[in-house]
Formats: structure tokens, sequence, C-alpha cells
């Protein structure tokens, strides 16, 4: 009994730092000296935030559509098939796990720019950037590899004997397909997609930066509301809204995930066929080459652009605007130098990474080995953070902590604290996941060798999880390293970290420091990168 | 030794209801629970073990009361059906875990692995992984690992269900070696009677959350109070008769059941002796290895009997319509 008391740690860490906060907006938005739906009811009887919220879930549902379109072959070739060079493909399809999202943007705008790569490739600008367009293409980028995951790994899992007995009926070709295949697939393409779509409505960096003035989503518009108006009411209102939708979406997708569990846990898993070489040779190989090579196209071409703009400085290959960047004078842009950025970046990371790995690892354990009253509840709870967005967040921890009894506005730990919200969902998935796999007897079994519960703890259970821990952090440090959002909302300049800096030199339109800059904060995602491949867990 | 006693034992799961008057297993004995899935025998078990806790009720080891103490204390050695190797560690590190917890020195440690590698049979497996085993050997590495602490007392969850046949057998037969040679207080958790029979000093048979019945394996197969009991352990025959005069007859079979009025008359198809007569009908009949199994008519009920083939009055050849019976033992529900 006594060891459940440490849940007052989470508990009270996401009262303090998430509900709160909450709380603090929805009174922001419906009260004025007493209930009222006046702030809501004019942000929703004007019609440029009634267009901004309607454009937010169009875009998030295209969005969606372009993942799906981008993700289910390769799902298929990957259940389906082995061939050479498929776990590279696999490693690559990881990597827009970690690149920061402000990183992407910049790509994208280097490659699609006026003077970008593929507008002079194709000799016309194609009007992707500051449109839907950029924005699309750049939420697929970002959640494509998790719907080729997902539902790839449901694919594997499928028992072949269903497939043989329905061929065996009559059923073959696009029929099989239809009638027995699809309906088992279905829970991994609900799930991945409603996690697409949730990721879309929620997403700031981007269209921020790619959606252009015109391409605003409730994300953005909270944002300029706050910052750029100081209007905390209609911010407010945005945000009740805002959050309201997620919310359903979220308890959409924990059903859908539930779902997903029941399917995946399956014990069948099918060997993917190897291809020979006259497959190899064929029309099926020559469709997987295609496919492996836009994956590819896709995946590098925004950070090749990043890194080769770093390398360039007035039409010739240099280092100056690395030298510039990283000279120790005093910089106007973001008044801070590089140097005090960079280690701003690393001691917010790692501080969020210690916090949200301790959090979730609490959370996960009561979750998967506890019972207790009001556990429904606390899973509720614990989950709904995951629904709440960067500036949602942000503008709830302005109205909160400007004040005693918590004035914590201008601290950096309160940064880390903002970080560890956003993070330790992600942190949570991932030691949930290895969690369940570690089989609740084993503990047991050391019990009965005489281990205490702590000893059993330390000895069997955490070593088994470590991978999943591991993961977890690295996904936290790599969130902390890239969020924009919430960080700029609650930054002194003295607390600039790489990600605001870099924004600053795209606000400035300084292209060349942004890439240099851009390029350390690749180096860092590229470390966590290599951390997650070696050390092989699956990550969702 | 220890003696391991339940009383008054209640534990509710849902809908499920646990409910043990009294079990009580003697020093150095073997006492098996068997019963169909869900019967409540695995959470006996897991409650003996301390794994779970009772509602009410309690727990004794030689008569001391349990139910406060946590399952490390308790000086058990449990073997669970999917065996909870610890998967990162070799072979050694599993056996030698409860050691090192008790601080034993080095050799010691090593000693009394090898003791137990050797009880087992598994010499030369030291530094192997468990996923590198094959089931059986993973079967004997958790028995070793339980047994090397010298427990006071073992339990066994279904250790032998996801074996095959013939290495089930085999391993059935050493497990019993061993706990004779340790003469350690056993409890055996399993669903096949024939294993329970096997093995057990005394089986306590469960039903739908309560023990039904508990004695030798003998004495349940062949005198069992309910019908549950006696279907489960086996082919049974139940006649349900009028009885007048000390005597329940079906027909020209007759049975002693010293009393009167209604009665249950059970015996298993082996104590029905076929002899030459004409009062039984044979409806359908089965050969089995060196039997036959035969289903009888007589005044419309049926009976089961089971012979060896030499027993016969006719050949199989010429197996004739009717035939007579004689029944040799039986007992009343």
């Amino acid at each position: 009994m006594r060891t459940k008391l440490i849940l007052i740690i989470p508990i009270t860490f996401l009262i303090l730092f998430f509900y709160l906060p909450l709380i603090s907006i929805i009174h922001e938005g419906l009260w004025d000296n007493g209930f009222t739906l006046k702030y809501l009811k004019a942000v929703l009887s004007n019609s440029y935030h009634r267009r901004i919220i309607l454009f937010t879930i169009e875009q998030a549902l295209a969005s969606t559509l372009l993942t799906l379109a981008l993700g289910l072959p390769g799902a298929y070739i990957f259940a389906k098939y082995d061939f050479p060079g498929k776990s590279f493909v696999k490693a690559i399809l990881t990597v827009p796990f970690v690149m920061p999202s402000i990183m992407v943007a910049l790509g994208f705008i280097l490659l699609f720019g006026k003077q970008g790569f593929f507008t002079q490739l194709i000799g016309r600008d194609l009007g992707i950037l500051y449109s839907w367009k950029a924005i699309l293409i750049a939420h697929a980028f970002y959640n494509f590899p998790v719907v080729v995951r997902m539902v790839s790994s449901l694919w594997q899992r499928i028992n072949p004997h269903y497939e043989e007995v329905a061929m065996s009926l009559g059923a073959k070709g696009f029929t099989l397909f239809r009638k027995v295949t699809l309906p088992m697939l279905l829970p991994g393409i609900f799930a991945s997609s409603m996690l697409t779509f949730i990721f879309c409505f929620l997403s700031f960096s981007i269209p921020l930066i790619l959606g252009g003035y015109k391409y605003a989503t409730i994300e953005v518009d909270i944002f300029t509301s706050i910052m750029t108006l100081l209007d905390f009411k209609v911010g407010s209102a945005l945000a009740i809204i805002q959050i309201t939708l997620s919310f359903a979406f979220m308890y959409i997708y924990i059903k859908s995930l539930d779902m997903y569990a029941k399917a995946e846990e399956q014990r069948i898993f099918r060997q993917p066929q190897k291809l020979t070489l006259k497959e190899l040779a064929s029309l099926k190989g020559l469709l997987i080459g295609i496919y492996s090579l836009i994956v590819f196209i896709f995946i590098i071409s925004p950070l090749l652009a990043v890194l080769y703009d770093s390398l360039i400085f007035q039409g010739k290959f240099s280092l100056e605007w690395y030298r510039r960047v990283f000279s120790a004078k005093y910089n106007p842009i973001f008044g801070a130098n590089t140097l005090i950025a960079i280690k701003n970046s690393l001691l917010f990371g790692f501080s969020a990474v210690l916090l949200s790995t301790t959090i979730a690892l609490i959370i996960a354990y009561a979750l998967h080995r506890w019972q207790f009253k009001g556990k429904n509840v606390f899973e509720a709870l614990v989950m709904l953070p995951l629904g709440s967005s960067a500036i949602t967040l942000g503008l709830g921890y302005i109205r909160t902590f400007h004040k005693p009894p918590l004035e914590l506005l201008g601290t950096w730990y309160i940064i880390v604290f903002a970080h560890t919200i956003i993070a330790y969902p992600f942190v949570l998935r991932a030691i949930s996941a290895v969690l369940k796999k570690i089989k609740p007897n084993l503990k047991e079994a050391a019990l009965s060798l005489g281990a205490k519960e702590w000893q059993a703890f330390l000895k069997v259970e955490l070593p088994l999880a470590l991978g999943g821990i591991i993961v977890g952090a690295i996904f936290a440090f790599a969130i902390s390293i890239a969020e924009l959002g919430a960080t700029y909302m609650l930054y002194q300049p003295e607390y600039t970290t790489i990600t605001i800096a870099v924004y600053r030199f795209l606000s400035a339109r300084q292209w060349g420091s942004a890439s240099a800059l851009s390029v350390i904060l690749m180096i860092v995602s590229a470390v966590s990168f290599m951390i997650i491949e070696r050390i092989g867990e699956e990550i969702w | 030794m220890v003696s391991v006693e339940l009383r008054e034992i209640l534990k509710i799961l849902g809908d499920f209801r646990l409910e043990i008057e009294s079990l009580k297993a003697k020093e150095g004995e073997f006492l098996t629970l068997l019963g169909p899935s869900g019967c409540g025998k695995t959470t006996t078990l897991r409650i003996i073990a301390g794994f779970e806790k009772p509602d009410r009720g309690e727990v004794l080891f030689n008569s001391k009361v349990m139910n406060e103490i946590p399952p490390y204390e308790r000086n058990i050695g449990i073997v669970f059906q999917d065996y909870a190797l610890f998967p990162h560690m070799t072979v050694f590190k599993n056996i030698a875990f409860g050691l090192e917890l008790r601080k034993l020195p080095r050799e010691e440690i090593e000693k009394k692995v090898r003791w137990a590698l050797k009880l087992v049979g598994l010499e030369g497996f030291e530094n192997r992984y468990p996923e590198q085993l094959s089931g059986g050997q993973q079967q004997r590495v958790a028995l070793a690992r339980a047994l090397v602490i010298e427990p006071e007392v073992l339990l066994l969850d279904e250790p032998l269900s996801n074996l095959d046949a013939k290495i089930r057998e085999r391993l059935r037969g050493e497990i019993k070696r061993i706990q004779k040679e340790l003469s350690i207080t056993t409890i055996y958790v399993t669903h096949d009677q024939e294993e329970a029979m096997a093995i057990s000093d005394r089986i306590a048979v469960m039903n739908d959350g309560r023990i039904e019945q508990v004695g030798k394996p003998l004495e349940l197969y062949y005198n069992p109070k309910t019908e549950f009991v006696a279907k489960f352990l086996g082919l049974s025959n139940i006649l349900e008769l009028e009885a007048e005069n000390g005597k329940a007859c079906l027909g020209k079979l007759c049975f002693n059941v010293d009393k009167d009025g209604k009665v249950r008359i059970f015996f298993r198809p082996e104590s029905v002796y076929i002899t030459d007569g004409d009062f039984a009908e044979i409806v359908h009949y089965e050969l089995l290895p060196g039997r036959i199994r035969l289903r009888l008519s007589i005044e419309g009920k049926e009976i089961m009997a089971e012979r060896f083939l030499d027993e016969l009055p006719f050949r199989v050849e010429n197996i004739p319509k009717r035939v007579g019976v004689r029944v040799k033992s039986f007992a009343l529900l």
C-alpha cells in the first residue's frame, strides 16, 4: 500500500502544470463577473475565426488522406516482402520522429520557395509554399511512417488461414482483399488515421511557417490573438473550442487504439516473403524500388536542402554562416549568442527527459500492475494531456503563473515543465508498450524467490523495460529540443533555445543562419535517431 | 517440513466466488488441486503463495497464520504454467537469483546451483538463455530455480500442460521422484485427472469455486461423493433406482444397498463383467487396443462396460446380440 503513495508525484505535477492552467483558460474564456458565453459566441459569429476553425479540420482531414495514400502501399510492401535494402528504408522511416518540425519547414522553404531547388528544377513556382499544399505535404512527411508501421505490423499478424479458407471458398483478388483482409486491417488503418488527424489538428510550427498569412489554423490563431493582439479573452475562447474538439478526437483515438491493441495481440507472425532475383527484376520489384526511392527523396531532401544551404555563402561553398552563427558576439536577432542557445536547449532537453521519464514510468507501472479505486478516472486524467496543444498550454501557463503564490513565469524551469507535459504522453506510450510485454508472473516468480517488491522491480522488470524507457526518453528529448510554440510564449531572451533562434532567423528571412543552426539541431536529432536504431525497440 | 492449511477462505473476483471451508496438506504430502478451468484452483494456489489476499479466512503454515506475510517471506517455491524464467538472465543466473537475494557467498551459490541442475538433469546448460531451451528444459530450470532455495512449500501451477504428451509423462515421474527425495510439502494444480491420479498422495477435486471432495486417488475414483467427481475422474455409470428390502434391481441386475427408497448407484465401466446370459442387449461396441468398450441396454437403461478382450466369454469375431452382466463393486452417490 505504501508504495502506491508514489502516485502522488505524477498526480500533483499534472494538477499543477496541466489541470490548473486548463481551468484558468476555461475561467478566462467563460467568466466575466459570472458565467458568460459571450466570448465563445463572439468567436463563433466572426467569419474570420469560423473560417479558421473549418480550415483546421479540413486540412487535418486532407492531410490524413494524403498520409494514408502514401503510407498504405508502404504498409503492404513491408508486411509482404523482404527485399534488399528493406532495413535501410525502415530506418529512414524513423527519421521524421526525431526531426524538429521547424527544420523540416525550413527545408520546405528551401525546396519550394521562389529560389528553391524544385522551383529551379521545374522552372516555375508551383505555388506550394505559403499555401495549404505545403501544409499537407509537411504533415504527410511526419505521419506516413506511423501508418506504415502500425498497419504493416497488423498485416503481418493476420492469420494466413483466414485468407486460405476464403480462397478455398472461392474468393480471390480484390474480393478477397475487400471481404477478408481489409476488415482485419481496419483497426490499424483507423487508429493510425486518428493519430495523424490529431497531430495535424494540433500542429503549430508547420502552418505557422508554411501556411503564410492566408492559411492559419486554430493553433496559429490562438497564438496571434495572444502574442500579437494581446487579446486573452478571444484566445481563451478559441482554446476552449480547440480543447473540446481535440478531447473528442482523443476519445475516439483511444477507443480505436483498444481495438488495434486487441487485433495486434495475435500470436501469429507471418514472415515476409523473400523476393527472388527474378521477381526483383519484374514489375513488382520495380514498384517496390520506386516506392523506396520516393520515401528516400521525400524524407531526405528537406534535410539535404538545409545542409546544402548552410554551406553556401554568396553563391560559393563556405563555412561563413557557421562562423557568424558561432561568433560569441551578442546576436541582436534573438538577444543571446548561439552557445547559450545550445546550452539552453540541452538543459531543457535533459531536464524534460528526467522529469517526463520519471512521471511516465510511475504512471505506466500503476496502469499495468496495480489495481486501485478510481483507476478508470486516473487513466483518463493521465491520458488527456495528449489531446492538449502547446499553444493552449502556453496560454494556460501565462494565465496561471503570472501571480503569487505560483509566480513562475520567467523562470527556466517553467519551460521544462511545459516540455514535460507535452512529451510525457509519448514516453508513457513507449514504456507502456514494453511493460505490456513483460509477463506479470516474472515479478511473482521473483517475489517467491525472496525478492521484495522494489528488488523484483529493479532486478527483473526494469532491465526488461529498459529499451522502451530509453526510446521514450529519446522521444522526450527530441520533442523538447524541437518545441517552439509553448517555449516562445514562456521564454525570456536569456532562455533562447536553438529552435527559437532558428525561428527568429526565419522570421527575419535570414535563411543561411537559420540553416546553419538547423544543422546543429539535425546533428542532435541524428544522434537520437542512431540510439533508437541501435536499441531497435518497436516504437509504438 | 511444513503443513499448509486453509480455513474458511472466501475470495470474490467479479462474478466468481471461491469458498474453501477447510483444506490441509500434511507435512511432506503431495496434494493436488484438480478441476476444470475456471474452478478456482489457480486462485487457491495464489492465495497460498500470497499473490492474492483472501477476503476472509486464514492461510496457515504449521498452524502459523500467514495472511499478512508477503510472498517473499513465506519461503515458497513456485513453478508457473509458462515457467516465467527471467528472459534477460542465463540459466545459472535464473537459478542463482533467490540465493543471491539471500546474500549467500559465491562458492556456496555455485555449489547449490550445480546441485539443483543435477537434480533436474540439466548439467552443462548454465550459460544458455531461456529462449535457447526447449519447453521441457525450461520447465526443469523453473523447477530447479524453485527448489534451490530449499523452500518449505512447493507450489506447481499446471507445470506440465504446455508440454507434449511424452515429455509430460516423463517429467511428472521426475517431479514425483524429486518431491519424495526432498520430502517437501507440495501443492500441485492440474486439470488432467490422469496426471493427478499418477502423481498425488491426495487429490482435492474442485468445481465452481468449491472443493467437492478430498481423498486418495483410488478412493475418489471408486467412491466419489458427488456426480461431478464421478464424472470428472473418468467414465462412469450412474443408475437411479428404487430399492426394496435393501435391494435395488434393474431387471436381473441387482445391488445390495442395505436401504430402501430412491438410490443413486455408481460404478466404473471396468467393474462391469460380461457373463453368459441374455438380459443385456449390446447396443454398440468399440474396439480399443487390447480392450473392448460396450454400451449395454438393460430394461431401457444404458450402462457402459470395459473389459480386456481375453476376459470375454465370447470371441471378438463373433459378438452375440445379448449377454449377461455382473457388477463387482459399486458405490452410492
